[in-house]
């Protein structure tokens, strides 16, 4: 068979481009980022100020970046209650082999997370336009007098307002990912279940959703991940502002750390998102393949 | 006859080894960035572009055209990354600072210092342009802030002139807000135009020397009463409804469609602000004749002149690697007849002596008269300030407009901003 | 008895569904049909009734538009199919490649080799931005398409070896073992067998390597100084700033900006679920 010299120049060739491409554009990039972040340095001229962990414990000390790692807290939060049970409510209907209309959901649906954020950030400034936008209108119409609420422009609100632009955008992605594991199910599983006489909601709950767990599981991750590293759509609706209510720890690395010539500080924090994210990721996955594990 | 031939190959053979060694024919390639991505700003660059490459075959000017924001972004990286372009538009003022501590400008004092180039502007306005004693950049515009009002909108609540005293536009306002109509039109999500408020209320209150002290780090600083006091008078401006609904996320442009639309009675701006008015507008004319500038008013009991301006403007700097080429080109982008040409096509405030023949509104006089004649020019304060600080100035103006921080505790956090920084 | 009261609890639960669905359709699509709308639209009208259908029909923003009296939309789109093409192709070469070796091959450090991919994951693009630029200027590759494309294609590795590895672990033994014994080696049973299956895979890492090339932003602001280098998404922003409030006009732009991802996506759209299908979203 191969020996091992061509086995290696076969990896070699396998792997090799991947990995080139992958270590210099991202991690070597990515170690840089960490080393800026032990020193002050405005960017320009040569680094030279070196302040170990200073910035971190100022970052940590900042009540805006509290505010920030809040926020992000509770997109995910919101993520999980709101943006996958949508998901799989929709998924679970649309999913289902007789259901009509189901490539015109299914395309409608995950048409948001095609479009740019910049774009998804421009319609949904102008549906909240104060002036002349959707939620004008609507109070217009259906409670004339009462004064629209300007949802971007009031710090307690804005948060909410583009939340729903994130929901709208994503859902659609992951139900499409759902329904993928929904059709790996097979029908005769439904079948078996109706014989034995379960009713649609039983065979939902006990048998087609733990079948779904490690799609489910998938999902979950990437809708996690994503609301730690959310900036586009928060950029442009507003730049996190007024006054922070809507800032998260990306905007906040961009605004403090790039915007201010603090790239030292701006690389603290994207150490700290990275490990927040690969934190979370350690743990997620032992926990999943734990319970993976006992279910096989 | 053979000597006459041979004399006259000679003579070719000289010139022609002559025109060779002559430097001055070198093809040279200038680097050239601006934001005029507005139709009459870009026509306008392209001319000069055009006309010096006609004068100047040698010269190539690459130009890259960005938008405000867009230009900001990159602009920093790239500067942070070590490779200036050659010419490049700038503010001025404490970035510009910045860079030339750095070691990123090129020095080119030479070229203006005593020189006719020189003495073509005023030393302030070259002034904004300079760090150390060096000169690192040109101006080409320098205005003031001032209010920008609809006269018939006045009118109609029984003003035929802008108030000259604070109190008595506060009593506009209210009026205003009575008739039904926006009072103030302000873009509070961009952040600086608020700040421009927030600055001319405190220099109205406590007189040049506390903007002075504040940016030198000398006296109170930040925390002079005069910063705290206009705090208190932009909390009593938004209880009392004078700003347009949703005010915290609108941005300069919905401010400015406010007011070209007619619906606000004035906006705090520039001297691009009747440029922007018309452009905002749904008519594209705006208000036409019924826009009109009026300084910022006096405050009684305050230290501070109606004179005295906060302002600024737009120019160019010269990045570190530039050839000479590009101090040229600048200067031709500066002479009279260029900044008389961009005073006519964009309304910008010229710098150039005698430019003024380009001025063709009568708004764009006024403010000229205004900044030609002030004792004491402040240059935007986000501007001025390096950018860290820069920032928590525009952050603690929003955060008081918001009420989510008291006007003591702003000015706090921007002192604390401009003390870090050092 | 019990069939019919079934039945009718059937068709109760369907009609809850449907309603359910086409509410959500209805939300989903209105700020689309608000955008596509808005822009023919004069100023006047687009102020005071963002919902009703344009009166006049005014299609003078979309002909500036494409005729290129504003903005410069062709070029842009272009630039953003070159710049797309190159880094879907380089990266599913690179990834197909480097997944089949993680999936079909043992060696030594098989899994260290995908947790290293899989780091990628971890961290967005504006982390690293200023190293990465440096890289790119201090490759010569600045105002240059491949200095976009290879960067664009190395973030895209984690995802995309992600599901091909997925996909290409669910290809039975059987199939390989039948080509050895047809005296393929591994990459025969790569090129005979395992592409030619991956149609589906292919087809949604496509889609999704397209939909974050095609909207990628930051990365082409900083590679391009050309403007006729610059991308859709640099478009879209340069426009806005200069048009702020011409929202009839922005909005053509958004409508225009994402009339050719649509098209991509619509036609490619059955892959995404096929592909996904395949086992490849597990492990």
């Amino acid at each position: 068979m191969k020996n091992k010299s061509s086995q290696f120049l076969l990896l070699a060739f396998l792997l090799g481009p991947a990995l080139i491409l992958f270590t210099f554009f991202v991690v070597i990039p990515v170690f840089q980022a960490a080393f800026f972040s032990l020193f002050k340095w405005n960017g320009l001229g040569p680094i030279v100020d070196f302040r170990g962990i200073n910035n971190f414990k100022l970052l940590f000390a900042d009540e805006v970046f509290h505010k920030a790692l809040t926020n992000n807290l509770i997109i995910v939060i919101v993520s999980l209650i709101i943006e996958i049970p949508l998901a799989l409510y929709a998924a679970l209907i649309i999913g289902r082999k007789n259901f009509k209309f189901a490539i015109l959901f299914r395309t409608f649906f995950f048409l948001p997370y095609v479009l740019s954020e910049v774009i998804t950030g421009l319609l949904w400034q102008f549906i909240y336009h104060p002036q002349y936008g959707l939620v004008k209108m609507f109070f217009a119409f259906f409670a004339p007098g009462v004064d629209a609420p300007t949802l971007l422009g009031n710090p307690k609100t804005v948060l909410g307002a583009i939340m729903v632009a994130i929901i709208w955008k994503y859902f659609g992605f992951h139900m499409s990912i759902l329904i993928a594991g929904l059709q790996d199910i097979s029908e005769e599983v439904r079948e078996a279940a109706k014989i034995d006489g379960a009713s649609e909601g039983q065979t939902t709950r006990r048998i087609i959703l733990p079948l779904l767990r490690p799609t489910l599981m998938i999902s979950i991750f990437f809708s996690i991940i994503g609301s730690f590293q959310v900036f586009d759509v928060i950029w442009a609706m507003g730049k996190g502002d007024p006054v922070n209510s809507a800032e998260t720890m990306v905007t906040y690395m961009y605004k403090f750390g790039m915007q201010r010539f603090n790239i030292g500080y701006g690389s603290a924090v994207a150490v700290t998102i990275f490990l927040i994210c690969l934190t979370f990721s350690v743990f997620y996955n032992r926990q999943t393949l734990k319970s993976e594990g006992m279910t096989k | 006859m053979n000597l006459r031939k041979i004399g006259f190959v000679i003579v070719l053979a000289i010139l022609t080894l002559a025109s060779c060694k002559n430097p001055a024919n070198k093809p040279v390639t200038v680097n050239f960035w601006h934001i005029g991505t507005a139709a009459t700003d870009k026509a306008y660059y392209q001319g000069v572009v055009d006309a010096y490459t006609k004068l100047h075959p040698n010269v190539t000017i690459q130009l890259t055209i960005l938008e405000n924001e867009a230009f900001k972004s990159k602009l920093a990286t790239v500067m942070q990354s070590g490779t200036p372009p050659d010419v490049f538009h700038s503010w001025g003022g404490g970035m510009l600072a910045e860079y030339a501590k750095a070691g990123l400008l090129r020095d080119i004092t030479k070229f203006t210092k005593d020189t006719d180039w020189g003495k073509s502007m005023a030393a302030g306005v070259w002034n904004v342009y300079a760090y150390d004693g060096k000169q690192y950049g040109a101006p080409f515009d320098m205005g003031a802030i001032t209010f920008w009002y609809n006269k018939d909108i006045l009118a109609k609540v029984g003003y035929t002139a802008f108030p000259t005293d604070f109190d008595d536009l506060v009593v506009l306002v209210g009026k205003l807000k009575a008739a039904g109509i926006v009072p103030i039109a302000l873009g509070g999500g961009d952040k600086w135009p608020a700040m421009h408020m927030w600055t001319y209320i405190a220099e109205r209150i406590g007189g040049k020397e506390v903007l002075q002290n504040a940016v030198q780090g000398k006296g109170n600083g930040f925390n002079d009463p005069a910063f705290i006091k206009a705090g208190d008078i932009l909390v009593q401006l938004v209880k009392a409804g004078a700003f347009q609904d949703g005010f915290l996320g609108a941005t300069y442009n919905d401010e400015a469609a406010l007011v070209g639309n007619g619906k606000a009675a004035m906006e705090l701006m520039g001297q691009w602000a009747p440029n922007v008015e018309k452009d905002s507008s749904v008519s594209k004319t705006g208000i036409g004749a019924a826009l009109s500038a009026a300084p910022f008013p006096s405050i009684k009991d305050g230290l501070g002149k109606v004179t005295d301006v906060v302002g600024g403007g737009n120019g160019m700097a010269i990045g570190k690697n530039a050839p000479d080429a590009a101090v040229d080109f600048l200067k031709f982008l500066t002479n009279q007849e260029n900044n008389a040409a961009y005073a006519a096509a964009a309304g910008i405030i010229p710098t150039v002596k005698g430019a003024e023949t380009g001025i063709k509104d009568d708004n764009a006089k006024l403010v000229k008269g205004i900044v030609d004649k002030t004792e004491f020019f402040q240059l935007y304060l986000d501007q001025f300030l390096a950018p860290a600080p820069a920032g928590a100035v525009n952050d603690n103006v929003q955060a008081i407009l918001a009420g989510t921080k008291s006007p003591t505790d702003a000015c706090k956090a921007i002192q604390a901003a401009v003390d870090s920084n050092k | 008895m019990k069939t019919q009261s079934y039945s009718s609890q059937k068709i109760f639960a369907r009609t809850i569904q449907y309603t359910f669905c086409f509410l959500l359709l209805l939300i989903v699509v209105t700020p689309l049909y608000i955008g596509l709308l808005g822009g023919f639209k004069t100023m006047g009208q687009l102020m005071t009734d963002p919902f009703g259908f344009p009166i006049p029909f005014n299609i003078a923003k979309y002909t500036d538009l494409l005729t290129g009296k504003q903005g410069t939309f062709w070029v842009a789109l272009t630039n953003s199919l070159i710049v797309s093409v190159g880094t879907i192709s380089l990266t599913i070469v690179v990834c197909v490649l480097a997944a089949f070796a993680l999936a079909r091959m043992k060696f030594r450090g098989r899994e260290l080799f995908k947790s290293y991919f899989m780091l990628g994951l971890l961290f967005p693009l504006a982390v690293a931005i200023l190293p990465l630029y440096l890289q790119i200027r201090n490759m010569h590759l600045l105002d240059s398409y491949m200095g976009v494309i290879l960067p664009q294609c190395a973030f895209q590795i984690p995802m995309t070896i992600l599901l091909l590895r997925g996909f290409f672990l669910g290809i039975p033994q059987d199939l390989e073992d039948a080509c050895a014994i047809d005296g393929y080696g591994p990459m025969g049973f790569l090129m005979h067998m395992v592409i030619p299956l991956s149609t589906p895979i292919l087809s949604t890492t496509g889609i999704l390597v397209l939909v974050a090339s095609w909207n990628n932003f930051f990365l082409p602001l900083l590679v391009f100084n050309d403007v006729n280098k610059f991308t859709l998404p640099m478009g879209v922003m340069a426009f806005q700033g200069q048009h702020m409030s011409d929202w009839n006009m922005i909005l053509a732009y958004l409508t225009l900006a994402m009339v050719p991802a649509i098209i991509l996506f619509v036609a490619g759209q059955k892959y995404i679920v096929a592909g996904l299908t395949g086992g490849a979203v597990k492990g």
